[in-house]
């Protein structure tokens, strides 16, 4: 749902222009500028270091940058009125372990000044699926319900901005699935805009509406989901008896096709027809064929092999 | 027609924020343990000191010495003139290190300056935190005081309106030491243990005695805030109080001033 600010005026979630960080000497954010739609889900993108949690910490202004400019909801992004609005998850939850899962939620939400503080916190625990954990101490919970915990926290006070560094690293199947319905939920119901970053493209593929990626502190760059979709490479994977003998007709006849564990793929090819029919007419005989579509992971590893000239 | 979602942001006021930051910072106070064990060890130091110092007969020879000496003792001769109850200070330093240091261990601070931009929000709020924690630890110690001054039996022979004076410039000056403590607390919040260190350092007010012993028993040194808490002795009037007012005012807003320049600055964490 597009969004205005009062007035009608149309506006971003996040505009960075020329954002730099450095840490002696050494740029961690490199003069980064990228643009967070309101209501959309932002995977950021990048290897260890390329510069996402500084970019991060510096929207929620943890970090003094060297120079440039961020702008939330087209305000300064240190102006009060968008920082009470703007809930945040980096590195770790910020939640004293002695205490109970209600007490920290109840700090955050005095600080917040909210009206009708245990209201919300049930709110907030409902939308985590953890309204009956509220008693339990902080230092009891598993790493997932740590995490959703720090959800909670960010959800207080009904954020138009949420900012998550890796809120999926280390939880099992069941948690990823509960975190990614949380995050649909808060997009659509909440009209809240995401930003996430993850090293797990597969999860963040099932949700993301638009890509921000970064190398060495660059954006390198920034694509909506459909795009990506729409630029992605098709291919066919199929699997034969004679594995060898069938990769060395087919690259007779198609520009691309690789071995990738079991299975051939062949590359830019959507006929699946066609090939069952050349490989037969060459005595192969096709025991499985599938077609697919290259995914977020693929697509990030052959933009950054394009960047690195490989 | 395409439907539209409309932002708005109210910037909640100067009071609005502080008010949050101390709500969250005196939530904490009464539901954690820390201020507790620190109110106890208040009214146990002067017991301790007390019952311990009686077969010293020059030591202590009424009760009220364990609160401040009769007259400013910047210089100080023997343990009876110093310790008293600017003690509260030095542990009252240590309290506040632990309280802040919390903060960033657990990464509280993070939530902290996420929807709080205003730093100074912060410096505030743990300053009131601070100084309301340490005056209340004087209160602890003047009761410790009182009852072990029953207990061992030493003169309760005092100008009661002077130890009330005493006593409050006391708790006054809590509010320049806990922004001096938020302050070495901002400087040093990567180092846990150095910030604690360096809080005792101050609170002992080693420097002060040290520039005593060079310039004499001078009430120059009342412009600090060592000096201003042991010119709050049982001769105090009524301009000890204001003295004692100013000075931790003064304080109080410069630390203030310079630890929300740092923060503001320098990267949280």
């Amino acid at each position: 749902m597009p969004a205005t600010m009062e007035g009608g005026k149309s506006v971003n979630a996040i505009e960075i222009k020329n954002l730099s960080k450095s840490f002696r000497g050494l740029y961690a954010v490199d003069h980064l500028t990228m643009t967070v739609p309101v209501g959309a889900i932002y995977g950021f993108i990048g290897e260890n270091g390329s510069g996402k949690s500084t970019t991060e910490k510096l929207i929620c202004g943890h970090l003094a940058p060297d120079g440039g400019e961020i702008k939330l909801f087209g305000k300064d992004y240190r102006d009060a009125g968008v920082r009470v609005r703007v809930g945040a998850l980096i590195e770790n939850t910020g939640c004293f372990p002695g205490s109970s899962v209600w007490d920290n939620l109840k700090m955050q939400a005095i600080n917040l000044g909210l009206e009708h503080a245990n209201e919300e916190i049930q709110r907030v625990l409902q939308i985590v699926r953890m309204e009956d954990s509220a008693k339990i101490k902080f230092k009891s919970c598993s790493l997932g319900m740590k995490q959703r915990i720090g959800i909670a926290m960010a959800l207080l006070g009904e954020p138009a901005l949420l900012i998550l560094d890796e809120p999926i690293n280390g939880l099992d199947t069941d948690g990823m699935r509960i975190m990614r319905e949380i995050l649909v939920d808060i997009t659509q119901k909440y009209h809240c805009t995401v930003l996430i970053s993850s090293h797990i493209l597969g999860e963040l593929e099932k949700i993301a509406t638009h890509y921000g990626i970064l190398c060495q502190g660059k954006m390198i760059q920034e694509i909506t989901a459909k795009e990506m979709d729409s630029r992605a490479r098709v291919f066919v994977s199929i699997k034969t008896k004679d594995m060898a003998g069938a990769a060395h007709i087919l690259k007779a006849k198609f520009n691309q096709v690789k071995e990738v564990g079991e299975y051939l793929q062949v590359l830019d090819v959507e006929d699946t027809e066609s090939i069952v029919e050349y490989l037969l007419a060459n005595g192969h005989v096709v025991n499985e064929i599938k077609k697919n579509k290259i995914g977020l992971e693929e697509y990030y590893v052959d933009l950054m092999s394009k960047k690195e000239g490989k | 027609m395409e439907m539209t979602h409309e932002l708005k942001f109210d910037s909640p006021s100067f009071g609005e924020r502080v008010k949050g930051m101390l709500g969250v910072d005196f939530y904490r106070l009464f539901h954690t343990p820390l201020f507790y064990i620190f109110l106890v060890i208040a009214a146990i130091i002067p017991a301790m000191i007390l019952g311990t110092s009686n077969t010293d007969a020059s030591l202590y020879t009424n009760t009220w010495q364990m609160i401040c000496a009769q007259t400013p003792l910047y210089v100080v001769g023997s343990m009876g003139d110093y310790a008293n109850m600017n003690m509260v200070f030095m542990f009252g330093g240590i309290m506040v290190s632990i309280f802040i240091g919390n903060d960033y261990r657990s990464g509280y601070v993070k939530q902290l300056f996420t929807t709080h931009a205003k730093k100074q929000d912060y410096m505030i709020s743990k300053t009131i935190v601070g100084a309301f924690s340490m005056a209340c630890m004087c209160i602890t110690y003047l009761l410790g005081t009182v009852g072990a001054g029953l207990l061992v039996g030493t003169s309760m022979q005092v100008n009661v309106g002077s130890l009330v004076l005493a006593v409050l410039s006391k708790m006054v000056m809590s509010l320049g030491w806990a922004s001096l403590y938020t302050f070495l607390n901002i400087i040093f919040r990567r180092h846990f243990g150095i910030s604690i260190a360096s809080s005792f350092f101050f609170g002992t007010g080693i420097l002060i005695i040290g520039a005593a012993a060079i310039l004499g028993n001078t009430s120059v040194l009342n412009i600090f805030l060592y000096g201003s808490s042991v010119y709050a002795c049982l001769s105090a009037t009524v301009l000890t109080l204001l003295v004692c007012l100013a000075i931790s005012a003064l304080w109080t807003a410069i630390y203030i001033l310079l630890g929300t320049r740092i923060l503001s600055k320098s990267d949280v964490y």
